[in-house]
C-alpha cells in the first residue's frame, strides 16, 4: 500500500508542477491566442531576481535573504511585473498578428531574456538555499514525501480553485472570459482590452514566479535553462487539455506528470532511458484521437 | 498551361539562385577559411528553411518537428560514410550490410533524403489529419520522440555520444548546388497542382474540401517532400562539421530555422531564402562587432553576449513593422515596375 | 558591396600576416568565451595562461616567446569548427580546444586535418584523443572511468564498504564514463555486491521514483555511486539526503567545489576525487601557492579542480617541445608519447602511442563533512584501466 501511495504522490507532485506551468500558458492563450514561449525564461528570471548579478561561481544572495513572508510576495510581484512589462513593450504591438508571428516574437523575447541573464550571471548554475525547511519529508499514508511537494500539490489545487472563483465570480474575471471567447465583441460591449490582457499577463507572471520558487527550492540551484523543460511540458499540457480551457490544462498537466512517473516505475531498466519517448508517443496518440483536447473550451471550434 | 506558369514564375528561383551564387563568390574572393565555413553554414540553413517552407508555407501549419528529419538524414550520413572499422567501434549494433558500406557524400545526402522521406510518410500518414495548433504540438512531440530515441539507442546511434569520422567537406560548391536544387524543388512543387491544392486548403479549408481536395493527402505530399529536403540537408550538415549528435538537431536548430522563415515571410519562397540571408548576415555582422572592429587606432567592440540579445531585439523589431515577415507573401519576380495589387498578393500563378 | 569585400580582405590580410613567424611560438585557444561552456573553459584557460606567463618570464620556449591567439566557439559546434580554422590561419602551433569532447571536437578535427596538435583543456572522455579525433590529439585531464574506479576501490579498502548502489545520470558521456569505471572495478572487489541500480536525467526536477527504489531495499546500501554532474547533481543529492538516506555518496570530480554546498546545508558522508585541492589544504604546498597566484591574477580563487588541467597541459606540451627541439607536430607527439609518470604539479602524467589520456592517476579524496570539504586521503587505483574496458 505504501509504495502505491508513494507512486501516487510522486505523480501528483510532478503533475502539479506541470499543471501550474500549463495554467500560466493557458491564461495567456485564452485571451490572446498567443503561446508564450518566453514563459520558461520568465521562470528562470524570477529565480535570478533573488541574486545580485555576478559572474562568480558563488551566488551573492541579495533578496534571497528576506524572510519567507516577504520573499514569496516579492518574487510573485517581480514575476507579474516582468510579464506585464513584456506585454507592454513587445506583445502589445502584435495584437492582430498571425499566430506564427506572435509565437516567434515570444520566442525572440525569451531568447533576449535568457542571454541577458547569461550576460549578468554567467552560465554556471548558482547554488541557492531557498526555503530549506521545506525539504523535510513527511509521512502520509505510508508514503514519504518532502513537505515541499505536499505544498506544491496543495498550492496548485488552491490556485486552480482560486482562479476559477476569480473568473466566475468577479467582474474582472467575467471580462477575461468574455475576451477569451470573442475578443472583438467583448471590446464592442465595453470591456477594456488592455486591462484584461495586462491582468492575464500579471497572473501568468505570478504563476511563473510560483514555479520558480518551487523549482529553486527543490533543486537548490539557479540555472538559466531551468524553466525550459517545464515550459515544454506545459505547452504540451495546454494543447492536450484543450486550448483555452484552464481546467483542461491542469488535468493534462497532472496526466503528463503521472505518465512520466509511472513509466519510470514500471519500465524495465533497459527501457527506462526511453521513458520520454513513451511520454511523447502518448501525447501523439491523445492528439490523434482527440485533437481538440480533453476539455475543449467553448468558442474554440473553427466556424466556417 | 503548366509550361506558361513555369515560364512566368521561373524568375523567382533564378533570382534566388543568383543571390546564393553571389554569396559564394564573396566567400571565394575573401579567401578566408572561417568565412568560407560561415557561408557553408548559410547554405545549409537555406536548405533547412526552404525545406520547412515547402510544408509550412504551403499548408499554413507550423511544424516544430522538421528538424527531426534532418536528424534522421544526419545519422544516415554517419551510417554510410564513416570507415567501417571506426563505425564498428562507435555503433556496434548496426546490421552487417550497413556496417560495410562506405559511399561518397552526395550518395549519403540522397540516402538521407530518402530515409527521411520514408519516415515523413509514416508519421505524416498519422499526423496530417490534425489542424492548427494540435498539428504543431504533434510535430513537436515527434521531434522530441525521435530525439529521445536517438539519444538513448546506444548500439545504433552511439546515444548522446558524438559520432566522429564523417568525411569533412570544406569546399563550397556542393552546398551551393544542394541549396540551389532545394530552391528549385520548392519552386516546382509550389507551381504544381499539388502545391496549388494545398495553398487552397490553407486559405479556405471548407471551400477547398468542397471542391474535392483531399486535405490530409495534399499535406502529406508536402510533408514528404519537405522531409526529403530536410534529410538531405541534415546529411550535408553532418559533412560540414564531421560529427553528429542528437542534440545538434533539436530545439536550437528548430527555433533558428522557424525564426528565419517567419521573419523572412512564411508564405513565400523568396521570404524563406531572404530570411536566411538577411538574418545570417546580421548575425555575422554582430559577431564581427563583438570580436572588435578597428576604426583608426581604436578597437570598437560590443561586450560579449550582446550579439544574441541584439539578434532577438532586431527580430522583434522586424516582426513589429512587418508582421507577415520581410517578404510577406510576395515573391521576388524581378519586376518592380508593376504596382502590386494588394488583393492579388497571395497569388503566384 | 565594395566596402564589404574590403573589410573581408583586410581581416584576411591581418590573419595572414601572422603566418611565417620564426621568432615566436603561437598557441591558439579555440574555446568558449561566451555561452554555457565559458564557465568551464575560462578557469582552465586562465590556468594555462599562468603557465604561459611563467614560461615567457623564464626566457620563453626554445628561446622564443609564446604568443596567444583566441577565437570564440560560442558553445556552438559549427562555430567551434570556424574557431579552429581561425586560430590555425593565425599561425597556431598548438590548438587548444574546449573542456568537453562534444564541444571541442569540431575545432580539434580542424587541427587534425591541418596536421596540428590539438589539446582538450579538460575533457575526460576517451574520445578526446586518438580514438575520437586523431593521432595528434591529446587531453590534459584524467579519464572519467578512473574517477569511478578510484572511488569504488577507495571506499572498499578504506571505508569497508561492501554493498553498493549505482545511480547513473544518462545525460552525458562523462557521467557514463564514471559508472563504466565503477562497473570495471566492482568485480575485482571480493565480496562487494551491487544491490541495485537506476538511471535518471540531469534535468529531472524530481527523482522521487528513483529514491523510492533505494528506500525499498532491505538495508540501506553502504555506498551510493552517483555518476552525475552539475547542475542536476545538486538536486539529486538534496533529494537523497532529504529522504533520509545516509549512505556514503561517492562521486566523480564533476561535483568538486564548495560553491554549491549552500544548497544542501550540513552535507556529510560525501566523497569526491580531485587532482588538486582548491580548499587550501593540498598536501603539496606548491599547489596552494598556485591557488594564491591564480587568485592574484584572475581576482578569484579557483572554484573547482577543473582549473588545474589547463596548467598541466601547457606544462607537458612545453616540456615535449623543449625535448624535441622544435614545434613540428610529429616530433612533439613522439616526445609526448614517451612521457611515463612525468611529474607535474597535479600528479604524474603518462601518454602512450595507444592512449593520449590518463587511465590511471593519483587522486586526492575530499570528504565533505557538515558542509565543509577537506582532503582526507589520497588514492591511485592498483592498475591502469585497460583499453577494452575504456572502449566498451
Amino acid at each position: 500500500m505504501g509504495s502505491v501511495m508513494q507512486v501516487v504522490f510522486d505523480a501528483a507532485s510532478l503533475g502539479s508542477l506541470y499543471a501550474l506551468a500549463a495554467l500560466g500558458i493557458a491564461l495567456i492563450f485564452g485571451v490572446m491566442r498567443l503561446v508564450n514561449f518566453a514563459h520558461g525564461d520568465v521562470i528562470a528570471a524570477c529565480v535570478f531576481v533573488l541574486l545580485w548579478p555576478s559572474v562568480d561561481a558563488v551566488a551573492i544572495v541579495f533578496a534571497g535573504n528576506l524572510p519567507w513572508f516577504l520573499l514569496i510576495p516579492f518574487v510573485l510581484a517581480m514575476g507579474a511585473l516582468l510579464s506585464v512589462l513584456s506585454e507592454i513593450v513587445v506583445f502589445r504591438r502584435f495584437r492582430n498578428a498571425n499566430p506564427a508571428t506572435m509565437m516567434i516574437a515570444s520566442f525572440a523575447l525569451g531568447f533576449v531574456i535568457r542571454y541577458f541573464l547569461l550576460m549578468l550571471y554567467s552560465s554556471r548554475p548558482k547554488s541557492i538555499s531557498l526555503l530549506p525547511e521545506l525539504s523535510q519529508p513527511v509521512e502520509i499514508l505510508g508514503a514519504r514525501i518532502p513537505l515541499l511537494q505536499v505544498i506544491t500539490i496543495i498550492v496548485t489545487i488552491a490556485v486552480l480553485f482560486g482562479l476559477v472563483a476569480f473568473l466566475r465570480r468577479t467582474r474582472f474575471g467575467l471580462e477575461m472570459r468574455a475576451a477569451a471567447e470573442n475578443f472583438t465583441m467583448a471590446r464592442v460591449l465595453g470591456v477594456r482590452a488592455n486591462r484584461v490582457i495586462m491582468g492575464a499577463f500579471a497572473l501568468s507572471g505570478a504563476l511563473a514566479a510560483a514555479i520558480a520558487l518551487i523549482l529553486g527550492s527543490q533543486t537548490g540551484t539557479a540555472n538559466i535553462v531551468m524553466g525550459a523543460n517545464v515550459m515544454l511540458m506545459a505547452f504540451i499540457a495546454t494543447v492536450i487539455g484543450g486550448m483555452g480551457s484552464l481546467a483542461g490544462a491542469v488535468i493534462a498537466g497532472f496526466a503528463l506528470g503521472a505518465i512520466a512517473v509511472v513509466m519510470q516505475v514500471i519500465l524495465p531498466p533497459d527501457a527506462r532511458a526511453f521513458r520520454d519517448a513513451f511520454v511523447y508517443g502518448a501525447v501523439i496518440l491523445v492528439l490523434i484521437f482527440r485533437p481538440q483536447g480533453l476539455l475543449a473550451a467553448r468558442g474554440t471550434k473553427e466556424r466556417v | 498551361m503548366a509550361r506558361s506558369v513555369a515560364r512566368k514564375t521561373i524568375a523567382t528561383p533564378l533570382i534566388l539562385s543568383a543571390l546564393l551564387i553571389g554569396f559564394a563568390l564573396i566567400a571565394w574572393a575573401s579567401g578566408s577559411r572561417p568565412f568560407n565555413q560561415t557561408v557553408i553554414d548559410i547554405f545549409l540553413q537555406v536548405i533547412f528553411v526552404v525545406g520547412l517552407y515547402v510544408f509550412v508555407g504551403n499548408s499554413g501549419v507550423i511544424s516544430f518537428g522538421h528538424i527531426a528529419f534532418a536528424c534522421l538524414g544526419g545519422y544516415v550520413a554517419a551510417w554510410t560514410t564513416i570507415k567501417p572499422m571506426m563505425k564498428g567501434m562507435s555503433m556496434p549494433g548496426l546490421p552487417d550490410w550497413l556496417m560495410g558500406i562506405e559511399i561518397p557524400f552526395w550518395g549519403a545526402a540522397i540516402a538521407g533524403g530518402v530515409f527521411a522521406a520514408f519516415w515523413a510518410l509514416v508519421f505524416g500518414a498519422v499526423l496530417m489529419r490534425l489542424s492548427g495548433i494540435a498539428a504543431s504540438i504533434a510535430t513537436f512531440a515527434m521531434l522530441a520522440m525521435i530525439n529521445s530515441i536517438y539519444s538513448n539507442w546506444e548500439s545504433v546511434t552511439a546515444a548522446t555520444s558524438s559520432v566522429v569520422g564523417i568525411p569533412i567537406i570544406r569546399t563550397l560548391w556542393p552546398y551551393l548546388v544542394a541549396a540551389i536544387i532545394a530552391v528549385f524543388i520548392a519552386w516546382a512543387y509550389s507551381i504544381s497542382r499539388f502545391g496549388l491544392a494545398l495553398r487552397a486548403a490553407r486559405d479556405e479549408p471548407t471551400a477547398a474540401a468542397a471542391s474535392g481536395i483531399d486535405i490530409p493527402r495534399a499535406r502529406l505530399i508536402a510533408f514528404v517532400i519537405s522531409g526529403a529536403i530536410m534529410g538531405a540537408g541534415g546529411a550535408l550538415y553532418a559533412h560540414s562539421i564531421g560529427l553528429v549528435t542528437p542534440d545538434t538537431y533539436y530545439l536550437g536548430l528548430t527555433f533558428t530555422t522557424l525564426s528565419m522563415l517567419v521573419v523572412g515571410g512564411m508564405g513565400s519562397l523568396s521570404g524563406a531564402v531572404l530570411g536566411v540571408l538577411i538574418l545570417s548576415s546580421l548575425i555575422q555582422g554582430l559577431r564581427w562587432l563583438e570580436a572588435g572592429v578597428e576604426i583608426g587606432t581604436l578597437t570598437v567592440a560590443l561586450p560579449g553576449g550582446v550579439q544574441e540579445i541584439a539578434l532577438g531585439v532586431v527580430m522583434i523589431a522586424i516582426l513589429m513593422f512587418r508582421p507577415a515577415g520581410i517578404m510577406g507573401n510576395r515573391e521576388l519576380t524581378g519586376r518592380f515596375a508593376r504596382k502590386e495589387n494588394p488583393d492579388r498578393s497571395g497569388e503566384q500563378t | 558591396m565594395k566596402r564589404v569585400i574590403a573589410v573581408l580582405a583586410t581581416s584576411t590580410c591581418l590573419a595572414g600576416a601572422a603566418f611565417a613567424d620564426d621568432d615566436k611560438i603561437v598557441v591558439g585557444f579555440a574555446t568558449a568565451e561566451t555561452g554555457f561552456m565559458q564557465a568551464y573553459d575560462k578557469p582552465a584557460q586562465d590556468a594555462a595562461m599562468i603557465r604561459i606567463a611563467e614560461i615567457n618570464a623564464a626566457g620563453g620556449l626554445l628561446g622564443k616567446q609564446i604568443e596567444v591567439v583566441n577565437a570564440d566557439t560560442k558553445t556552438d559546434r559549427a562555430e567551434g569548427a570556424k574557431a579552429g580554422l581561425s586560430v590555425i590561419d593565425a599561425g597556431a602551433d598548438l590548438v587548444v580546444v574546449s573542456c568537453d569532447y562534444d564541444f571541442g571536437a569540431p575545432a580539434a578535427l580542424t587541427a587534425e586535418s591541418s596536421g596540428l596538435i590539438s589539446f582538450f583543456l579538460c575533457a575526460e572522455s576517451i574520445k578526446a584523443g586518438i580514438q575520437g579525433v586523431g593521432p595528434n590529439s591529446f587531453s590534459a585531464s584524467v579519464l572519467a572511468p578512473v574517477q569511478g574506479a578510484t572511488m569504488a576501490q577507495w571506499a572498499y579498502e578504506k571505508k569497508e564498504a561492501r554493498t553498493f548502489y549505482r545511480l547513473l545520470d544518462t545525460w552525458t558521456e562523462y557521467n557514463k564514463g564514471i559508472c563504466d569505471g565503477f562497473d570495471y572495478m566492482m568485480p575485482q572487489l571480493t565480496d562487494a555486491t551491487l544491490v541495485g541500480e537506476d538511471t535518471f536525467l540531469n534535468e529531472d526536477a524530481s527523482i522521487a521514483a528513483q529514491i523510492t527504489r533505494i528506500k525499498s531495499l532491505a538495508e540501506e546500501p553502504d555506498a551510493i555511486m552517483l555518476c552525475t554532474m552539475m547542475p542536476g547533481a545538486v538536486s539529486a543529492i538534496k533529494q537523497i539526503r532529504a529522504a533520509g538516506i545516509n549512505s556514503m555518496i561517492l562521486n566523480g570530480s564533476g561535483v568538486d567545489g564548495s560553491y554549491w554546498l549552500s544548497a544542501v546545508p550540513d552535507l556529510s558522508n560525501f566523497y569526491t576525487p580531485v587532482q588538486g585541492s582548491v580548499y587550501g589544504d593540498d598536501p603539496n604546498p606548491d599547489v596552494n601557492a598556485f591557488n594564491a597566484k591564480f587568485t592574484e591574477v584572475t581576482g578569484g580563487a579557483p572554484s573547482t579542480q577543473y582549473t588545474y588541467p589547463g596548467y598541466v597541459m601547457i606544462d607537458v606540451w612545453a616540456k615535449a617541445v623543449e625535448r624535441a627541439g622544435t614545434t613540428e607536430t610529429a616530433a612533439v607527439v613522439a616526445e609526448l608519447e614517451k612521457m611515463n609518470n612525468e611529474p607535474t604539479l597535479f600528479g604524474p602524467r603518462t601518454f602512450t602511442p595507444e592512449l593520449h589520456h590518463q587511465n590511471q592517476a593519483r587522486y586526492l579524496i575530499v570528504e565533505t563533512n557538515a558542509g565543509k570539504p577537506a582532503v582526507i586521503d589520497e588514492w591511485t587505483i592498483s592498475a591502469p584501466i585497460p583499453m577494452d574496458a575504456l572502449l566498451k
